[in-house]
């Protein structure tokens, strides 16, 4: 599940997951339906790979990725299949050709949360509207 | 990484100053002061926006102390107000410090007209800057350019597009020297390439105001009378400064080490300004800065076509740029013989008569600022005043400042809602985003009376002008 938490300036997600990957899954849920204009859209699927030094910075990677997709072709993704390997993610992101609001600036390092909280995952990411 | 703690003994110095000192944190080189009043200063500290503060008084190379303006509010890494000199050549630049909105800024146009000319045709005229200057994103919308024509945007800024007349009326005649278009990446080039005369969303838009107040005889200068109708523009550098931000603070993030530089956040990630990577990032920001001087100039060439299609021809001819100014930027200035960086983020520079860095036409009475109030409520022009040079490294505010987040704001009021509410005060809206809508209700926002009061009791500015809403164009 996720939350868009309470930011005086700012948008902040809060993502709550039983496994790593459905951690980015859910990330690219919500931030599709906050930048989607319109349901409706072209099907489209993207591939994406990225390398960071923790699965925090990848995920801020993988945000910062689907902002500039939004931004150049008004791609917003539904669903994604994750496939995490050591310092790697691979993401096949189905989704829309569609309006977009272009609210969303960046995905930042501020406040950045990605670990394990008992039984679940919790990540946390301020992105700048 | 160091752990930052907010805890924290606001003193107050006098009437519209208070600080934290050094001493508060081991790790905070210089205090940490704010301008506000004394509800001002109560509302600052409901968020984390003064923690951040003390994080920026931590920066390599900060001189005097960290600042913020009265319109203070949580950001990320710097607060949203946050203003810090850094000393040079070795003090730090930090990309965050700047923002990814690089040269976000408010252009103000003024019509030959007065609003009881402007008359039943308001409406029409709204809805053409709508249609004139779209929001910008995925298709884009805006005017696109091939590669040498973007490299000459992000070389050499407004004049690109811009006349004579408005190019001398934007702050640094809209380029800001050293910009370096290979310093900015394919990818930002690639988002910015379409965007030109966009305005994105969230809190940037169209305003057609009327001249409410005239409170100063700077306004005459200015060109600015009682009942006249103007336009505030409110945009930035749009996908191409976003992305520069997000490419440096990276390399940042990483190159950082190695100069021994340790932050209480990552997102302030810097380096020395004379590094490779600080001097890189300065001519990128420079470049992103000129693009968005130059998407300034092109929605107000918009404007003017809207001003023509709806007004006449004589109309648009004779409509008129006051000013345009930067409040997320990074520049080098001089103070009591020193040489240093001035980052503002979400502040505006504000010199005061007599400075040779403002249009000589303005030069007896200051530099014009342009403070939007939030979404139904008044703006205000401002003169830079002398105070700004002695206490706050030559800046004032740039908004009301946020003090409710957006799901707070969307909680208490829905979009359709608050179109019925602004349309019923007479203001004529367009936004494609209900939601977007709701998230800039004016509750949501600081009391600009209050922050301008503030500001011009400090000395930093002074009130010329108090602008109010005839309609309003959102992204």
């Amino acid at each position: 599940m996720h939350e868009w938490e309470s930011h005086t300036g700012e948008a902040q997600l809060h993502v709550v997951a039983d496994t790593e990957e459905e951690v980015f899954g859910e990330a690219v849920d919500a931030l599709g339906r906050l930048v989607e204009l319109d349901r409706r859209g072209e099907p489209a699927r993207r591939q994406i790979s990225l390398q960071a030094p923790d699965r925090a910075s990848l995920l801020v990677e993988l945000l910062g990725e689907l902002v500039f997709l939004a931004d150049t072709e008004g791609f917003v993704g539904d669903r994604a299949e994750i496939r995490l390997e050591g310092d790697r993610l691979e993401a096949r992101i189905d989704g829309r050709l569609t309006r977009v609001d272009p609210l969303v600036k960046a995905a930042t390092y501020h406040d950045l949360r990605f670990e394990r909280s008992g039984e679940v995952w919790d990540a946390r990411v301020v992105l700048d509207v | 990484m160091p752990e930052s703690s907010s805890t924290f003994e606001l003193t107050q110095i006098d009437e519209t100053f208070w600080e934290i000192s050094a001493p508060a944190r081991p790790d905070m080189r210089v205090p940490a002061r704010v301008f506000a009043d004394g509800e001002l200063a109560q509302a600052i500290t409901r968020d984390e926006s003064l923690g951040q503060l003390q994080n920026v008084a931590t920066l390599p190379g900060v001189v005097g102390a960290a600042l913020a303006m009265p319109d203070i509010h949580q950001g990320y890494g710097f607060p949203v107000g946050g203003v810090a000199a850094m000393e040079l050549p070795d003090g730090v630049v930090s990309p965050g410090g700047v923002g990814y909105d690089i040269n976000c800024g408010v252009r103000l146009l003024a019509l030959p007209l007065t609003e009881s000319e402007l008359g039943d045709r308001r409406e029409a005229f709204v809805h053409e800057i709508a249609r004139s200057v779209p929001a910008g994103a995925g298709k884009g919308g805006g005017r696109s350019r091939d590669r040498a024509d973007l490299e000459r945007v992000l070389r050499e800024g407004s004049s690109v597009l811009g006349s004579d007349d408005d190019v001398e009326r934007t702050e640094s005649h809209g380029c800001l020297p050293g910009a370096d278009p290979d310093a900015v990446s394919e990818r930002a080039k690639e988002r910015g390439r379409g965007q030109l005369g966009t305005m994105g969303s969230g809190n940037h838009f169209v305003e057609v105001q009327r001249v409410d107040r005239v409170l100063d005889p700077a306004a005459e200068p200015f060109g600015l009378r009682e009942g006249q109708v103007t336009v505030l523009i409110h945009s930035g550098s749009r996908g191409l400064g976003h992305q520069v931000c997000t490419d440096y603070v990276k390399l940042m993030d990483e190159a950082m080490r190695r100069y021994g530089i340790e932050l209480p956040d990552r997102q302030l990630a810097c380096c020395p300004a004379s590094s490779p990577e600080g001097q890189a990032y300065l001519g990128a920001m420079a470049a992103s800065a000129n693009f968005a001087w130059t998407n300034r100039q092109a929605i107000a060439d918009a404007v003017r076509q809207a001003v023509g299609s709806v007004l006449g021809r004589q109309a648009a001819a004779e409509t008129r740029q006051v000013y345009d100014v930067a409040h997320n930027v990074a520049k080098e200035e001089e103070y009591d013989g020193r040489r240093v960086l001035v980052h503002r983020k979400g502040a505006t520079r504000a010199f005061p008569a007599g400075s040779g860095e403002i249009p000589e036409a303005y030069r007896d009475v200051g530099q014009p600022v342009f403070i939007p109030g939030s979404m139904g409520t008044a703006s205000y022009v401002l003169a830079g005043e002398a105070g700004s040079m002695t206490r706050s490294f030559g800046t004032t505010c740039h908004g009301a400042g946020r003090t409710l987040s957006r799901t707070a704001a969307r909680k208490r009021i829905a979009g359709s809602d608050l179109r019925r509410e602004l349309e019923a005060q007479g203001i004529v809206v367009r936004c494609p985003s209900p939601k977007g809508l709701a998230e800039e209700a004016p509750f949501a926002y600081k009391d600009v009376e209050r922050v301008v009061e503030v500001v011009e009791r400090a000395g930093l500015a002074r009130r010329v002008a108090r602008l109010v809403p005839l309609g309003v164009v959102k992204g």
